[in-house]
Protein backbone atom coordinates (compact mmCIF):
# COMPACT_ATOMS: atom_id res chain seq x y z
CA UNK A 1 0.00 0.00 0.00
CA UNK A 2 1.29 3.42 -0.96
CA UNK A 3 -0.99 5.22 1.50
CA UNK A 4 -2.25 4.46 5.00
CA UNK A 5 -5.71 3.04 5.51
CA UNK A 6 -6.44 6.14 7.57
CA UNK A 7 -5.91 8.38 4.52
CA UNK A 8 -8.35 6.26 2.49
CA UNK A 9 -10.92 6.46 5.27
CA UNK A 10 -10.54 10.23 5.45
CA UNK A 11 -10.96 10.49 1.68
CA UNK A 12 -14.09 8.35 1.95
CA UNK A 13 -15.42 10.81 4.48
CA UNK A 14 -14.99 13.62 1.92
CA UNK A 15 -11.58 14.99 2.86
CA UNK A 16 -10.19 16.58 -0.33
CA UNK A 17 -6.62 16.72 0.99
CA UNK A 18 -6.67 12.99 1.70
CA UNK A 19 -7.95 12.32 -1.82
CA UNK A 20 -5.17 14.53 -3.18
CA UNK A 21 -2.63 12.42 -1.24
CA UNK A 22 -4.04 9.23 -2.75
CA UNK A 23 -3.78 10.63 -6.29
CA UNK A 24 -0.24 11.83 -5.71
CA UNK A 25 0.77 8.44 -4.34
CA UNK A 26 -0.80 6.32 -7.07
CA UNK A 27 -0.79 8.46 -10.20
CA UNK A 28 2.61 7.31 -11.47
CA UNK A 29 1.71 3.66 -11.05
CA UNK A 30 -1.64 4.17 -12.76
CA UNK A 31 -0.01 6.14 -15.58
CA UNK A 32 2.44 3.26 -16.12
CA UNK A 33 -0.31 0.65 -16.18
CA UNK A 34 -2.43 2.67 -18.58
CA UNK A 35 0.55 3.31 -20.84
CA UNK A 36 1.00 -0.42 -21.25
CA UNK A 37 -2.71 -1.13 -21.53
CA UNK A 38 -3.63 1.38 -24.20
CA UNK A 39 -0.28 2.02 -25.91
CA UNK A 40 -1.12 5.61 -26.85
CA UNK A 41 1.05 8.03 -24.87
CA UNK A 42 -0.98 11.03 -25.99
CA UNK A 43 -4.14 9.73 -24.28
CA UNK A 44 -2.60 8.23 -21.14
CA UNK A 45 -3.19 11.25 -18.90
CA UNK A 46 -6.80 11.58 -19.96
CA UNK A 47 -7.52 7.96 -19.11
CA UNK A 48 -5.64 8.25 -15.80
CA UNK A 49 -7.68 11.30 -14.88
CA UNK A 50 -10.84 9.37 -15.73
CA UNK A 51 -9.69 6.63 -13.32
CA UNK A 52 -9.24 9.13 -10.47
CA UNK A 53 -12.48 10.83 -11.38
CA UNK A 54 -14.30 7.52 -11.03
CA UNK A 55 -12.40 6.90 -7.81
CA UNK A 56 -13.54 10.22 -6.38
CA UNK A 57 -17.20 9.60 -7.11
CA UNK A 58 -17.25 5.96 -6.05
CA UNK A 59 -14.96 6.01 -3.04
CA UNK A 60 -17.91 5.79 -0.68
CA UNK A 61 -18.80 2.41 -2.23
CA UNK A 62 -15.52 0.88 -1.07
CA UNK A 63 -16.37 -1.48 1.78
CA UNK A 64 -12.95 -1.67 3.45
CA UNK A 65 -9.71 0.20 2.91
CA UNK A 66 -7.86 -3.15 2.75
CA UNK A 67 -9.21 -3.90 -0.74
CA UNK A 68 -8.37 -0.45 -2.05
CA UNK A 69 -5.56 -1.45 -4.43
CA UNK A 70 -7.37 -4.25 -6.31
CA UNK A 71 -10.35 -1.95 -6.49
CA UNK A 72 -8.25 0.87 -7.98
CA UNK A 73 -6.86 -1.63 -10.48
CA UNK A 74 -10.39 -2.62 -11.40
CA UNK A 75 -11.28 1.02 -12.03
CA UNK A 76 -8.13 1.33 -14.15
CA UNK A 77 -8.99 -1.78 -16.14
CA UNK A 78 -12.55 -0.56 -16.72
CA UNK A 79 -11.41 2.89 -17.83
CA UNK A 80 -8.83 1.37 -20.19
CA UNK A 81 -11.45 -1.07 -21.46
CA UNK A 82 -13.89 1.77 -22.20
CA UNK A 83 -11.16 3.75 -23.93
CA UNK A 84 -10.12 0.80 -26.10
CA UNK A 85 -13.73 0.09 -27.05
CA UNK A 86 -14.21 3.68 -28.20
CA UNK A 87 -10.88 3.59 -29.96
CA UNK A 88 -11.73 0.37 -31.75
CA UNK A 89 -14.89 1.90 -33.08
CA UNK A 90 -12.81 4.71 -34.54
CA UNK A 91 -10.03 2.65 -36.00
CA UNK A 92 -10.16 -1.01 -36.96
CA UNK A 93 -6.83 -2.74 -37.20
CA UNK A 94 -6.19 -4.87 -40.22
CA UNK A 95 -4.17 -8.04 -40.12
CA UNK A 96 -2.34 -7.02 -43.29
CA UNK A 97 -0.96 -4.01 -41.40
CA UNK A 98 0.16 -6.30 -38.63
CA UNK A 99 2.36 -8.45 -40.81
CA UNK A 100 4.01 -5.37 -42.24
CA UNK A 101 4.53 -3.97 -38.77
CA UNK A 102 5.96 -7.26 -37.58
CA UNK A 103 8.57 -7.09 -40.29
CA UNK A 104 9.44 -3.56 -39.18
CA UNK A 105 9.58 -4.78 -35.61
CA UNK A 106 12.03 -7.54 -36.48
CA UNK A 107 14.21 -4.97 -38.22
CA UNK A 108 13.95 -2.59 -35.30
CA UNK A 109 14.91 -5.23 -32.76
CA UNK A 110 17.79 -6.62 -34.79
CA UNK A 111 19.97 -3.64 -33.88
CA UNK A 112 20.10 -4.53 -30.14
CA UNK A 113 18.82 -2.87 -27.04
CA UNK A 114 21.51 -0.23 -26.68
CA UNK A 115 20.95 1.16 -30.15
CA UNK A 116 17.19 1.14 -29.99
CA UNK A 117 15.89 4.66 -30.15
CA UNK A 118 12.48 6.15 -29.69
CA UNK A 119 11.50 5.38 -33.26
CA UNK A 120 12.10 1.68 -32.78
CA UNK A 121 10.22 1.70 -29.50
CA UNK A 122 7.32 3.28 -31.28
CA UNK A 123 7.40 0.48 -33.82
CA UNK A 124 7.35 -2.11 -31.03
CA UNK A 125 4.39 -0.39 -29.41
CA UNK A 126 2.55 -0.20 -32.70
CA UNK A 127 3.25 -3.85 -33.47
CA UNK A 128 1.98 -5.11 -30.11
CA UNK A 129 -0.92 -2.72 -30.35
CA UNK A 130 -1.81 -4.12 -33.77
CA UNK A 131 -1.39 -7.70 -32.55
CA UNK A 132 -3.60 -7.14 -29.53
CA UNK A 133 -6.01 -5.23 -31.72
CA UNK A 134 -6.78 -8.57 -33.34
CA UNK A 135 -8.26 -9.94 -30.07
CA UNK A 136 -10.98 -8.61 -27.80
CA UNK A 137 -10.37 -5.76 -25.34
CA UNK A 138 -11.01 -8.17 -22.47
CA UNK A 139 -8.30 -10.58 -23.70
CA UNK A 140 -5.93 -7.71 -24.30
CA UNK A 141 -6.29 -6.24 -20.83
CA UNK A 142 -6.08 -9.61 -19.08
CA UNK A 143 -2.87 -10.51 -20.91
CA UNK A 144 -1.39 -7.08 -20.34
CA UNK A 145 -2.00 -7.29 -16.61
CA UNK A 146 -0.47 -10.76 -16.43
CA UNK A 147 2.39 -10.49 -18.90
CA UNK A 148 3.35 -6.83 -18.69
CA UNK A 149 2.22 -5.66 -15.29
CA UNK A 150 3.39 -8.94 -13.81
CA UNK A 151 0.35 -9.30 -11.57
CA UNK A 152 0.02 -12.62 -9.76
CA UNK A 153 -2.97 -14.92 -10.13
CA UNK A 154 -4.07 -13.97 -6.61
CA UNK A 155 -4.07 -10.27 -7.51
CA UNK A 156 -5.93 -10.95 -10.74
CA UNK A 157 -8.50 -13.01 -8.85
CA UNK A 158 -9.27 -10.00 -6.66
CA UNK A 159 -9.48 -7.63 -9.62
CA UNK A 160 -11.71 -9.87 -11.72
CA UNK A 161 -13.53 -11.39 -8.76
CA UNK A 162 -13.40 -14.92 -10.19
CA UNK A 163 -11.93 -18.23 -9.03
CA UNK A 164 -8.37 -19.25 -9.80
CA UNK A 165 -9.47 -22.01 -12.15
CA UNK A 166 -11.76 -19.72 -14.12
CA UNK A 167 -8.95 -17.18 -14.33
CA UNK A 168 -6.48 -19.77 -15.60
CA UNK A 169 -8.93 -20.86 -18.28
CA UNK A 170 -9.46 -17.26 -19.38
CA UNK A 171 -5.73 -16.59 -19.46
CA UNK A 172 -5.07 -19.74 -21.45
CA UNK A 173 -7.76 -18.93 -23.99
CA UNK A 174 -6.66 -15.30 -24.30
CA UNK A 175 -3.08 -16.37 -24.92
CA UNK A 176 -4.20 -18.96 -27.48
CA UNK A 177 -6.14 -16.31 -29.36
CA UNK A 178 -3.16 -13.96 -29.38
CA UNK A 179 -0.90 -16.79 -30.53
CA UNK A 180 -3.33 -17.59 -33.31
CA UNK A 181 -3.33 -13.95 -34.45
CA UNK A 182 0.44 -13.89 -34.14
CA UNK A 183 0.79 -17.07 -36.21
CA UNK A 184 -1.61 -15.77 -38.85
CA UNK A 185 0.36 -12.52 -39.10
CA UNK A 186 3.68 -14.34 -39.33
CA UNK A 187 2.27 -16.61 -42.02
CA UNK A 188 0.97 -13.58 -43.87
CA UNK A 189 4.40 -11.95 -43.81
CA UNK A 190 6.09 -15.09 -45.15
CA UNK A 191 3.71 -15.77 -48.03
CA UNK A 192 4.79 -12.87 -50.29
CA UNK A 193 8.42 -13.97 -49.82
CA UNK A 194 7.54 -17.51 -51.00
CA UNK A 195 5.59 -16.18 -53.96
CA UNK A 196 8.45 -13.90 -54.99
CA UNK B 1 17.69 -10.02 -30.12
CA UNK B 2 15.90 -11.86 -32.91
CA UNK B 3 12.20 -11.69 -32.30
CA UNK B 4 11.28 -14.24 -34.93
CA UNK B 5 13.39 -17.08 -33.51
CA UNK B 6 12.01 -20.03 -31.51
CA UNK B 7 8.44 -21.26 -31.02
CA UNK B 8 5.41 -18.96 -31.23
CA UNK B 9 5.19 -18.96 -27.43
CA UNK B 10 8.78 -17.80 -27.09
CA UNK B 11 8.33 -15.21 -29.80
CA UNK B 12 5.27 -13.84 -28.08
CA UNK B 13 7.08 -13.67 -24.72
CA UNK B 14 9.94 -11.81 -26.36
CA UNK B 15 7.52 -9.44 -28.02
CA UNK B 16 5.86 -8.69 -24.67
CA UNK B 17 9.25 -8.11 -23.05
CA UNK B 18 10.24 -5.74 -25.84
CA UNK B 19 6.93 -3.97 -25.44
CA UNK B 20 7.43 -3.56 -21.68
CA UNK B 21 10.82 -1.96 -22.33
CA UNK B 22 9.33 0.22 -25.06
CA UNK B 23 6.67 1.58 -22.69
CA UNK B 24 8.46 3.59 -20.01
CA UNK B 25 6.25 5.01 -17.29
CA UNK B 26 5.58 8.65 -18.20
CA UNK B 27 5.98 11.47 -15.72
CA UNK B 28 2.70 13.19 -14.91
CA UNK B 29 2.45 16.64 -16.43
CA UNK B 30 2.27 19.69 -14.13
CA UNK B 31 -1.35 20.15 -15.19
CA UNK B 32 -2.40 16.69 -14.06
CA UNK B 33 -3.77 17.69 -10.66
CA UNK B 34 -5.37 21.03 -11.67
CA UNK B 35 -7.08 19.35 -14.64
CA UNK B 36 -8.29 16.49 -12.47
CA UNK B 37 -9.82 18.85 -9.90
CA UNK B 38 -11.35 20.90 -12.68
CA UNK B 39 -13.01 17.75 -14.07
CA UNK B 40 -14.22 16.75 -10.60
CA UNK B 41 -15.74 20.18 -10.03
CA UNK B 42 -17.37 20.20 -13.49
CA UNK B 43 -18.99 16.84 -12.82
CA UNK B 44 -20.10 17.93 -9.37
CA UNK B 45 -21.71 21.06 -10.86
CA UNK B 46 -23.45 18.97 -13.50
CA UNK B 47 -24.69 16.55 -10.83
CA UNK B 48 -25.94 19.44 -8.71
CA UNK B 49 -27.79 20.98 -11.69
CA UNK B 50 -29.38 17.64 -12.50
CA UNK B 51 -30.43 17.20 -8.87
CA UNK B 52 -31.95 20.69 -8.83
CA UNK B 53 -33.78 20.02 -12.06
CA UNK B 54 -35.05 16.69 -10.73
CA UNK B 55 -36.23 18.40 -7.52
CA UNK B 56 -38.07 21.11 -9.46
CA UNK B 57 -39.63 18.48 -11.72
CA UNK B 58 -40.87 16.44 -8.76
CA UNK B 59 -42.33 19.56 -7.11
CA UNK B 60 -44.11 20.54 -10.34
CA UNK B 61 -45.43 17.00 -10.79
CA UNK B 62 -46.80 16.90 -7.21
CA UNK B 63 -48.46 20.33 -7.68
CA UNK B 64 -50.04 19.22 -10.97
CA UNK B 65 -51.31 16.00 -9.36
CA UNK B 66 -52.88 17.94 -6.48
CA UNK B 67 -54.50 20.42 -8.86
CA UNK B 68 -55.87 17.62 -11.04
CA UNK B 69 -57.14 15.76 -7.95
CA UNK B 70 -58.93 18.87 -6.71
CA UNK B 71 -60.48 19.45 -10.12
CA UNK B 72 -61.72 15.87 -10.33
CA UNK B 73 -63.19 16.07 -6.81
CA UNK B 74 -65.29 19.14 -7.62
CA UNK B 75 -69.07 18.46 -8.16
CA UNK B 76 -70.22 18.79 -11.76
CA UNK B 77 -73.07 21.38 -12.21
CA UNK B 78 -73.22 21.51 -16.01
CA UNK B 79 -75.15 18.25 -16.38
CA UNK B 80 -78.27 18.22 -14.17
CA UNK B 81 -79.05 15.10 -12.23
CA UNK B 82 -82.11 13.31 -13.73
CA UNK B 83 -83.47 12.61 -10.24
CA UNK B 84 -84.23 16.32 -9.85
CA UNK B 85 -86.90 16.24 -12.61
CA UNK B 86 -90.42 16.22 -11.43
CA UNK B 87 -91.74 13.71 -13.94
CA UNK B 88 -90.62 10.85 -16.06
CA UNK B 89 -91.63 12.67 -19.27
CA UNK B 90 -89.43 15.65 -18.45
CA UNK B 91 -86.50 13.43 -17.74
CA UNK B 92 -87.04 11.54 -20.99
CA UNK B 93 -87.30 14.76 -22.99
CA UNK B 94 -84.15 16.12 -21.43
CA UNK B 95 -82.29 12.91 -22.22
CA UNK B 96 -83.46 12.73 -25.87
CA UNK B 97 -83.50 16.31 -27.03
CA UNK B 98 -82.01 15.66 -30.48
CA UNK B 99 -83.38 12.23 -31.29
CA UNK B 100 -86.97 13.09 -30.40
CA UNK B 101 -88.81 14.51 -33.47
CA UNK B 102 -90.82 17.68 -32.93
CA UNK B 103 -94.62 17.07 -33.22
CA UNK B 104 -96.02 20.19 -34.89
CA UNK B 105 -99.50 19.01 -35.89
CA UNK B 106 -101.76 15.98 -35.66
CA UNK B 107 -101.56 13.50 -38.56
CA UNK B 108 -104.62 13.44 -40.86
CA UNK B 109 -105.49 10.49 -43.05
CA UNK B 110 -107.72 11.16 -46.11
CA UNK B 111 -109.38 7.85 -46.78
CA UNK B 112 -112.53 9.03 -48.68
CA UNK B 113 -111.04 10.51 -51.96
CA UNK B 114 -111.45 7.50 -54.28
Amino acid sequence: MLVDFEVIKRAQAGDGTAFNDIVLAYRKRILGTITRLIARPEDVEDVAQEVFLRLYFSLNQLRTAEVFEPWLYRLTVNAAYDYLRKQRRRQEYRMSDLSEQQMMLADALAGGRAERDERDQKKVRESVDALLGAVSEADRILLMLKELEGLSLKELEKIYDITENALKVRLFRARQRVLKAFGAAAKGSKEPARAG
Amino acid sequence: MDLMRGSSDEQLDRLFRAYREACPTPEPSPNFMPELWHKIESRQTLGLSLRRFAGAFVTAAVAASLALGAYMAMPRTATPNPSYYSSYVEALAAANTIDTPDIVAPVRLDLGEN
